[in-house]
């Protein structure tokens, strides 16, 4: 299977660096490789239809000097021109327009093109109109990285869980959050303090408000509410309200009736929602540092929780490897006439 | 609607099953039953039956079946049941502000009973308040976020709901 990595960030080369790790699993269990056939960073790119090594980019990209040439045009105008059979976007996430990932993908769709994604901007902002494209021109669009991280959400429900009716769901989907509203409430530290914990220890980013302003939460709930839920929601329909002013002596309070305050994303009858929550300690819920969590109510399960990491290199890479995996199984099983 | 009743039976076998029987016909769900064998009064024995009835029509069939079976009815009491909702406000909380809050609370539906606890701080601008309202019925906890959702939006404080009743 010939892939075009898109987006040769830590993602991007966690997913090369995962694609040399699983060579030979790959090939005992489908017979094939994955082969990248092209890599785009934001200003270069490296080509080979023969297949180019992969930890040999890693190495390139990481002593600064790009991937290889200096690209000439867009590059979903060379996706265009490019043969392969998965495009696999990772380029930053762009809650504004969602681009380049939304030309990028929206372009190999329309080529009939396979895609995985770890990128929440077009899935969060044109879910519905992405879906129809991939079903419209029979390829997949998997996105498991969006969501969780390692943490199998998606593709749980979306398979897994097939015969089930997702009828609520409550979650943690943000792991800078977590870590530090569990960090005030557990050490009884403020607010601003943790924060500066967690941009030192690389959990948050220079600019936190992605996080903490409840954006990136928004993001993946909006992409859970149609993926799971059949919802026809985007970010900008979902109500968010961040941690940013969570006082040291609400989580005091709250712990005095033995809760804790986690911001949670809920999706039931009621709408769409991420806002900070009292949890009761002992809910599947109420865990603390970096970790994410998915509590669906389905039907005729029940009670599903999910828990696992949510972000990192290795992590993403996995949640691409599951994607990649699940094409692979596909075209098993077409190659054996067994879907038609 | 739960209630709780207590009921006389003969001291014969097959008494209790005669009582309880209506119940669930009438589509009633037993919640409790205490049965004191030891407690027997002109031969007939005391049970305490707790149970929830769909309405009115439905608890009326139950007593006119008891009736008919020669049961009993000695004391009759509705148990009301609530729900608590709690929500924690944090910001510009005056006493003004607060009271306000739970004037429109109590002038709601369903609403039973209202508590206030406050953080130690005697910061009115920064202030923690931890609201507890105990309703009869909990379809009415939406309304109650609705209203405390405008009130946040409008006296700017940062609204945090519990989990739900």
């Amino acid at each position: 299977m010939r892939l075009a990595l898109v987006g040769f960030g830590t993602v991007g080369q966690g997913v090369a660096e995962a694609v040399a790790m699983k060579k030979d699993f790959i090939f005992d269990r489908f017979g094939t490789d994955l082969k990248i056939v092209a890599a785009f960073d934001s200003m270069t790119y490296a080509m080979d239809p023969r297949g180019l090594k992969p930890l040999e980019l890693v190495a390139k990209k990481q002593s600064g000097k790009g991937l290889g040439k200096t690209r000439p045009k867009s590059v979903a105008e060379m996706l265009r021109e490019l043969d392969y059979d998965v495009l696999v976007e990772m380029t930053p996430t762009n809650i504004e327009n969602a681009e380049p990932g939304y030309t990028n993908i929206r372009t190999a769709l329309e080529c009939c093109r396979d895609v995985v994604t770890s990128n929440k901007g077009p899935l969060a902002l044109n879910y519905r109109t992405l879906d129809e494209l991939s079903k419209k021109n029979g390829v997949e669009l998997r996105f498991e990285a969006t969501v969780g991280g390692a943490t199998p959400i998606i593709n749980l429900s979306r398979e897994l869980l097939m015969a089930e009716k997702v009828e609520s769901m409550k979650g943690i989907l943000n792991g800078t959050c977590n870590f530090i509203l569990s960090r005030m409430g557990e050490e009884g530290l403020p607010f601003e303090y943790v924060l500066k914990e967690a941009q030192e220890m690389g959990y948050a980013e220079t600019d936190p408000s992605y996080d903490i302003d409840g954006i990136d939460s928004a993001s993946k709930l909006a992409i859970l509410a149609n993926a799971i839920m059949g919802l026809d929601v985007t970010y900008n329909d979902v109500r968010r309200t961040g941690i940013r002013r969570i006082t040291l002596e609400a989580v005091e309070l709250a712990a005095k009736e033995k809760k804790v305050i986690r911001l949670i994303g809920e999706v039931n009858g009621g709408g769409v929602e991420v806002s900070p929550r009292m949890v009761p300690l002992g809910h599947p819920l109420s865990i603390s540092g970096t970790l994410n969590v998915l509590h669906m109510h389905t039907d005729l399960a029940g009670a599903i929780t999910v828990t696992g990491r949510g972000a990192g290199r290795k992590e993403t890479a996995s949640a691409i490897m599951s994607d990649l995996v699940g094409l692979l199984k596909r075209n098993a099983c077409l190659l054996n006439g067994k879907v038609k | 609607m739960r209630v709780n009743v207590d009921l006389r039976l003969k001291d014969v076998p097959g008494q209790l099953i005669k009582a309880l029987e209506p119940i669930s016909v009438n589509e009633g769900n037993i919640v409790g039953v205490v049965h004191n064998h030891d407690l027997v009064t002109g031969g007939r024995i005391s049970v305490n039956v707790t149970f929830e009835y769909k309405d009115q029509r439905s608890l009326d069939a139950i007593f006119s079946a008891w009736k008919e079976r020669g049961v009993e009815v000695v004391k009759m009491g509705e148990i009301v049941r609530t729900f608590a909702a709690e929500y924690l406000m944090v910001g510009n909380l005056a006493h003004s502000t607060l009271r306000g809050i739970t004037e429109g609370i109590e002038k709601m539906e369903g609403v039973e009973t209202i508590d206030l606890q406050y953080s130690l701080s005697t910061s009115t601008a920064n202030k923690s308040v931890l609201l507890l309202v105990n309703l009869r019925n909990k379809e009415k906890v939406r309304d109650i976020d609705d209203y405390l959702r405008s009130r946040s939006k409008r006296n700017d404080f940062l609204l945090i709901r519990g989990m739900g009743v």
